[in-house]
């Protein structure tokens, strides 16, 4: 039975109203059909190609066309931005609210991203700090905060926990050849700032929808710092311990919140730390093999036993 | 042909409606709890998160198994395709076990059982028949016969499992094909186009008896695909570039070798191919099709400077960005103008709680991953001029310019 044909049962049950049914048969013909998506990804990509374009017009022409030339237009199109954001905007408020317009959050994205060209731009070219990227990063990220709160906007509020990141010294590209304890140090001390401040904003229910985005973050970052710390050729074990409280917490957080993103993370890289403890000191083919044959079987009957408790389609 | 029952399937359809209805508010609490009760169905389903799980785990166990067995029996070549066809049976027999006495659906388990048994079948076929004795014209083109058993598999387990991707792995498997057939590189483009475009008959053809039924989104996804593979093959430009013969380090062909009347009918059809598949996707008001159509027209404006051999310029991209959001801002306002935001049927207006949550989790990624990937390669520096390091906030914090 299709979905038309048991929406016209329901209605002849009385299950739904004569409105409900129309309403409904009409959305599963695509009667009308929502062109949501597809325009705000157009508008994603459109912006995306103009800060692109932009910033390789600056870095390859700026000697011939000269610092003011690129500072006047680079902060006009800021300064137009971020006017509009700023004029058009509701009145603040601590709970989700919609945006003004359908372009408002994408010329408030846009305003960020050149914010970040110009900024780079001005310190590359006048050394205004003397190279202190840290302070920009820092400051940047404490202003994405602002317009991420203010015009809540979870774009922005990424890229503010993207600087936050690279202040502290992380970015996803320079990841695989800085696994050295300070840099694990920063992530971790990173992930108790980004952790505390999401439940402290979400306690005092500023913006409590963003929490989502600041668990993931700092759920994924906190597991590759400690990841690294268990690889580490000496002084892995109390990583290693880390490593299973952590796979714990988050095993227990996603089965009680129903969130299982964090039940795949805890069995992901719980799966693999463990198994990189396993074969520091295990060689030979056949022992490797019959380990993760064995586990991964393991793997499976745990799994299998939580998707029948808990995990029904989100 | 279907493992599962069209019943079954309509009714996890239904199911899955009534929760986004429920959600939107369109219906009741007390209405989804007594319609929930109509639609309860045998299959067992789980969410995405724990699907990806136990798919991972699933390939662990077959592939390490598999691998301990060659270890510890050590067989010849010969004896290993046998045996690695012995073992796509056993998967595939064990994929079929699992979702049909366990009524396992999109459940990762029988999702990796059944991509193992391709793999294994490809693995066995080509060391059972084809490790042994010289090289030779004849061999080498027998060996498609590897591919093509993949392509037939895959469209097997397309359609009886119902896998999306498996259908996207014919298509692979049917691309490598004319490699074995021919050796000008027009006839191989040709012929991968005439294939996806046989496809893509089928496909339409079959589609129109399933509009509005629970396979409307699956012939949809594997229309979108045929018209993706088909605009693929004739850019000359894009194929071109063919990454994988440059990771694995073979010369590739220059999109200028090729004969200059073929050259200039892919162009002409790049050209043409975009409104054909927007027109058809606007038509059928179908999502995947449209998005299609979307991409290969933005694939075209990207690859018709390299077609007519005219400089790129650091502000292509501006321009296009500017052409992108003023098509959207035009449509949007456009549909907005009509009568109840809605024109022939077309609305911009968000009609769904999902649109929503894709954009807020599409939000958070995207806003992760944009600043690496917008960061622009270095171009030109001079002694005295370093934009270095773009490392202010997420805005290139890798790159340098």
């Amino acid at each position: 039975m299709t979905i038309l044909a048991r929406l016209e049962h329901w209605k002849e049950q009385g299950a739904i109203s004569l409105e409900q049914y129309s309403l409904l048969s009409s959305l599963s013909r695509g009667e009308p059909f929502s062109l949501f998506l597809e325009l705000n990804l157009l508008l994603y990509a459109g912006v995306l190609a103009f800060v692109a374009g932009l910033g390789w017009t600056v870095s390859t022409w700026s000697q011939q066309i000269g610092d003011v030339l690129v500072l006047v237009v680079l902060s006009a199109t800021l300064a137009a931005c971020f006017w509009y954001c700023f004029s058009r905007a509701h009145a603040w408020s601590p709970a989700e609210t919609t945006a003004p317009s359908p372009i408002f959050d994408y010329v408030l994205y846009l305003g960020s991203l050149v914010w970040c060209i110009e900024l780079a731009y001005l310190e590359n070219r006048f050394h205004v700090l003397s190279g202190q990227w840290d302070l920009y990063l820092l400051a940047t990220a404490g202003f994405f905060f602002f317009l991420a709160y203010r015009f809540d906007n979870r774009f922005v509020l990424s890229l503010a926990l993207s600087s936050l990141a690279g202040w502290f010294g992380l970015t996803i590209s320079h990841w695989p050849s800085h696994q050295d304890a300070a840099y694990r140090q920063y992530a971790m001390l990173y992930c108790v700032l980004v952790g505390v401040g999401g439940v402290l904003l979400q306690r005092r229910g500023l913006k409590v929808h963003f929490f989502g985005t600041y668990l993931n973050i700092v759920a994924n970052v906190l597991f590759w710092a400690l990841l690294s710390g268990v690889f580490n050729r000496q002084g892995y074990g109390v990583w290693f311990l880390a490593l299973l409280i952590a796979c714990g917490a988050s095993l227990a957080w996603g089965l009680t919140r129903r969130q299982f993103a964090f039940v795949a993370y805890a069995a992901v890289y719980g799966y693999v730390g463990v198994s990189s403890m396993f074969l520091r000191y295990v060689t030979g083919d056949t022992a490797v093999l019959s380990y993760f044959v064995i586990t991964a079987i393991a793997m499976l009957v745990l799994l299998v036993q939580i998707a029948r408790r808990f995990g029904r389609p989100a | 042909m279907r493992l599962y029952t069209a019943s079954s399937e309509e009714t996890l359809r239904a199911r899955k409606l009534l929760k986004e209805w429920a959600g939107d508010g369109i219906l009741t609490q007390a209405q989804y709890q007594r319609l929930q009760q109509e639609t309860i169905s045998e299959l067992r389903t789980t969410n995405i998160f724990l699907r990806l799980v136990l798919f991972l785990f699933t390939l662990i166990t077959v592939g390490g198994g598999a691998a301990l067995f060659f270890v510890v029996s050590r067989p010849s070549e010969q004896s290993s395709g046998v045996f690695f066809l012995i073992f796509a049976g056993v998967c595939y027999a064990a994929a079929e076990a699992v979702a049909s006495q366990a009524r396992l659906y999109r459940y990762g388990i029988e999702e990796a059982l059944a991509v193992c048994s391709v793999i294994f079948l490809c693995a066995g076929m080509l060391l059972a028949f084809f490790s042994s004795g010289p090289y030779s014209p004849r061999q080498h083109q027998l060996e498609s016969l590897v591919l093509i058993a993949g392509a037939i598999f895959s469209l097997w387990i397309w359609r009886r499992f119902g896998l999306w991707y498996a259908f996207l792995a014919a298509m692979i498997f049917a691309m490598f094909l004319p490699d074995y057939w021919t050796s000008s590189h027009s006839a191989q483009h040709v012929t991968i186009t005439s294939l996806y475009a046989i496809g893509l008959i089928l496909v339409v053809a079959v589609r129109r008896r399933h509009r509005f039924d629970y396979l409307a989104t699956a012939y949809s996804l594997v229309e979108a695909f045929l018209w993706l593979g088909i605009y693929l093959a004739m850019n000359l430009q894009l194929s071109s570039l063919n990454l994988r013969a440059q990771w694995l380090g073979i010369r590739t062909t220059a999109a200028s070798e090729f004969a200059r009347p073929f050259y200039w009918t892919t162009w002409v059809l790049i050209w043409c191919l975009p409104p054909i598949v927007l027109a058809r996707g606007v038509r059928q008001k179908d999502r995947f099709v449209i998005a299609a159509g979307a991409i290969v027209a933005v694939l075209t404006l990207l690859s018709n400077k390299p077609y007519l051999g005219w400089p790129r310029h650091t502000w292509d991209p501006m321009l296009l960005g500017i052409l992108l959001t003023g098509i959207a801002l035009f449509v949007r306002r456009w549909l907005d103008r009509g009568s109840g935001r809605i024109r022939y049927g077309f609305t911009s207006a968000r009609l769904s709680g999902k649109d929503k949550e894709w954009m807020n989790a599409g939000s958070v990624v995207l806003g992760l991953v944009t600043p690496q990937s917008i960061t622009p390669t270095q171009q030109k520096r001079s002694a005295d001029f370093g934009f270095g390091g773009g490392a202010s906030g997420g805005g290139g914090a890798s790159g340098e310019f």
